[in-house]
């Protein structure tokens, strides 16, 4: 059979009789299967990306590099003759900026990962090293639970309940007592009805904790037993063999788990519309405010922009996409840069160990 | 395990406190000492004395208890469930299996090296440092001069000094044994256990390792279980044989090659079983 001599492939020996291997191997089934395989991932990508550019380039057109750093959310004057600006047919007035959805995105996304990170790494260490073992496998078992929740029912709860509670009991004690000064002024002013910022990036944490939180329980059971027992025979205190010797072993795939988690955040949809209060003109000016984000927008505006004779409106949506797509390949490759410093460093990570 | 054996005289001579020698050269003094986890018992009523400044070998086929009781010195087994001791160690007169024992400075005194290297995810120098840092052996102006006197002591400082800043997961595995053991090393202890510390390792870095204990006793004592027993020819002064959890006979390394007592002892170092 032929898949022995794979490796050697259409091999041949070169002018000077040096032996080379063929690159990409002889073509059996094998070969091409995961040819396939490894070329769908990347079209896919490039299709995403491609399709999407062309639905947004007459709102790329109209609205200018300006859509960047704009506030303004208007479709414009629906029922008025359109008119034509830059070769773009669009409702007169119509002006969009994505400035808002932005910075909405962002934040509720680093506000989510600040709780989600530190919740996540602790519970990882403490299921992976402090439960009995019959525990840490119900406990696994509830943080993958946890993780496969729709996100439209944590959507429902951080609108009903949590956000109640929060706006109630706990937000006002900070809205008063906060310092008037840089950061903290932040916490101060308005609480609202719980719909905002700070409610909506919890919810967001609380879905992320279990991406994080999983990996990394996996990530700390996978450090050699035989490492951390040499620290502890070389006279460690628990504490130190953690952070000195579990903890960098694993840091590199915690990085790219928060990544994995960060990414879900920046995209999470639902829960989100339903719990910043889906105001889509203004910045968040405190912690409280009611937002919202590129992907809660798309959701929250598409009926509505469905109704744009011109199209510009969902074309804008479009826009918006590509951005939110942007934003997330970048952290993603921001991730792979972080990874690749901190395990070229000490860790054994893609080393061969 | 045992099959085909010839069945032993039933009344094995055992080692009791009344035959051992006790001497004042002995580092670690064991009596009556019982291991187990949970029903099962590992060690059954072990009584010994480690002289100081050798090399003492431990062997025995698996399963005889050796690496439970080396394991047990250090205590490294006591976060294993269901573990438990009966008995004494003693460094020094120093009991160790007491919950009183200050863990962390017997691990000073008794260090240890595993069947594999294990640097920990930190630079060669860190790794060196590692063990000085935790027990605040010395200031920070020393510790440039203790990582170079440690790695020249297991003669890797000329393959490493230009990459002190380097991970460790880069040096082939023998070296990494040798930085592990330069790590048990720079925190100065009494007595280095040694888990099949060659096992996985090639013949030159074997034979490394092998000189360099040779070279480190007397200063320190080296306890080493291994499977090789011309390993155990070339590098001990004492041997002592385990055999289902007890210790069937100990002495000086070329009596109980040339002239064993028992028959378990003889049957063993004819190769003829483990």
């Amino acid at each position: 059979m032929s898949i022995v001599e794979t490796s050697a492939g259409d091999a041949k020996n070169d002018a000077e009789g040096r032996f080379q291997p063929h690159l990409l191997g002889r073509r059996t089934p094998i070969a091409i299967v995961s040819a396939i395989a490894t070329t769908v991932p990347a079209i896919a990508v490039i299709a995403v990306l491609l399709v999407l550019f062309s639905k947004a380039l007459p709102a790329i057109k109209y609205n200018g590099l300006h859509f960047l750093t704009s506030s303004a959310w208007n479709p414009g004057n629906f029922y008025a003759n359109p008119v034509v600006t830059n070769g773009v047919e669009h409702p007169i007035l119509a002006k969009y900026g994505v400035w808002p959805l932005l910075t909405g995105t962002l934040e509720s996304s680093v506000i989510a990962l600040i709780f989600a990170l530190p919740l996540s790494v602790g519970a990882a260490f403490i299921v992976a090293k402090k439960l009995p073992p019959r525990l840490r496998s119900l406990a696994g078992t509830f943080l993958e639970l946890l993780a496969g929740i729709p996100s439209v029912i944590f959507g429902l709860w951080g609108a009903l309940t949590l956000g109640p509670i929060l706006s109630k009991h706990i937000y006002p004690f900070f809205a008063h007592h906060a310092p008037n000064i840089i950061f903290f002024r932040l916490f101060r002013g308005n609480t609202g009805n719980g719909e905002g910022l700070l409610t909506s990036a919890l919810v967001l944490g609380i879905m992320v904790v279990p991406i994080i939180a999983s990996t990394t329980r996996d990530l700390i059971s996978a450090v050699p037993r035989l490492t951390e027992e040499g620290a502890a025979a070389l006279g460690f205190t628990e504490w130190e063999i953690t952070r000195k010797v579990t903890f960098p072993w694993i840091s590199a795939g915690v990085i790219g788990a928060t990544v994995l988690g960060f990414a879900r955040a920046l995209g999470e949809t639902m829960a989100v519309a339903m719990v910043s209060g889906a105001v889509l003109g203004t910045v968040p000016h405190t912690i409280y405010s009611t937002y919202s984000t590129i992907a809660a927008a798309i959701v929250t505006q598409l009926d509505s922009a469905l109704t744009d004779a011109t199209g510009l409106a969902v074309e804008t949506l479009a826009e918006a996409a590509l951005i939110l797509m942007a934003v997330t390949l970048l952290a993603n490759v921001a991730a792979r840069y972080l990874v690749k410093r901190v395990s070229s460093t000490s860790l054994p990570i893609g080393k061969g160990l | 395990m045992l099959q085909d054996t010839p069945s032993f005289d039933g009344d094995v001579k055992k080692l009791d406190e009344g035959s051992i020698t006790e001497s004042a050269d002995a580092v670690l003094s064991v009596r009556h000492l019982e291991i187990g986890f949970n029903a099962k018992k590992v060690i059954r009523d072990i009584n010994l004395d480690m002289p100081r400044g050798h090399v003492v070998a431990l062997i025995g086929p698996t399963g005889s208890g050796k690496t439970t009781f080396l394991r047990s010195v250090n205590r490294l087994n006591d976060k294993i469930s269901g573990f438990w001791t009966k008995g004494s160690i003693s460094l020094h007169g120093e009991e160790l299996l007491s919950k009183d024992t200050d863990l962390l400075e017997l691990r000073r005194k008794v260090g240890m090296l595993f069947q594999r290297p294990n640097p920990f995810p930190m630079s060669i120098k860190e790794n060196v440092l590692a063990g000085v840092k935790a027990h605040r052996l010395a200031p920070k102006s020393q510790h440039d001069e203790i990582v170079r006197e440690n790695l020249e002591k297991v003669g890797l400082w000329k393959a490493v000094q230009d990459r002190l800043n380097d991970s460790p997961f880069r040096l082939s595995g023998g070296q990494q044994q040798l930085l592990c053991l330069a790590r048990s090393l720079a925190v100065q202890p009494e007595v280095l256990l040694l888990d099949e510390p060659t096992s996985a390792l090639d013949p030159i870095s074997v034979e490394a390792v092998e000189d360099l204990l040779r070279k480190l006793v007397p200063e320190i004592t080296f306890i080493v279980v291994t499977h090789s027993l011309a390993q155990a020819r070339r590098i001990s002064d004492h041997t002592m044989f385990f055999y289902d959890g007890k210790l069937m006979e100990s002495g000086e390394t070329e009596n109980i090659f040339n002239d064993p007592q028992m028959p378990e002892t003889q049957y063993y170092i004819s190769g003829r079983m483990g």
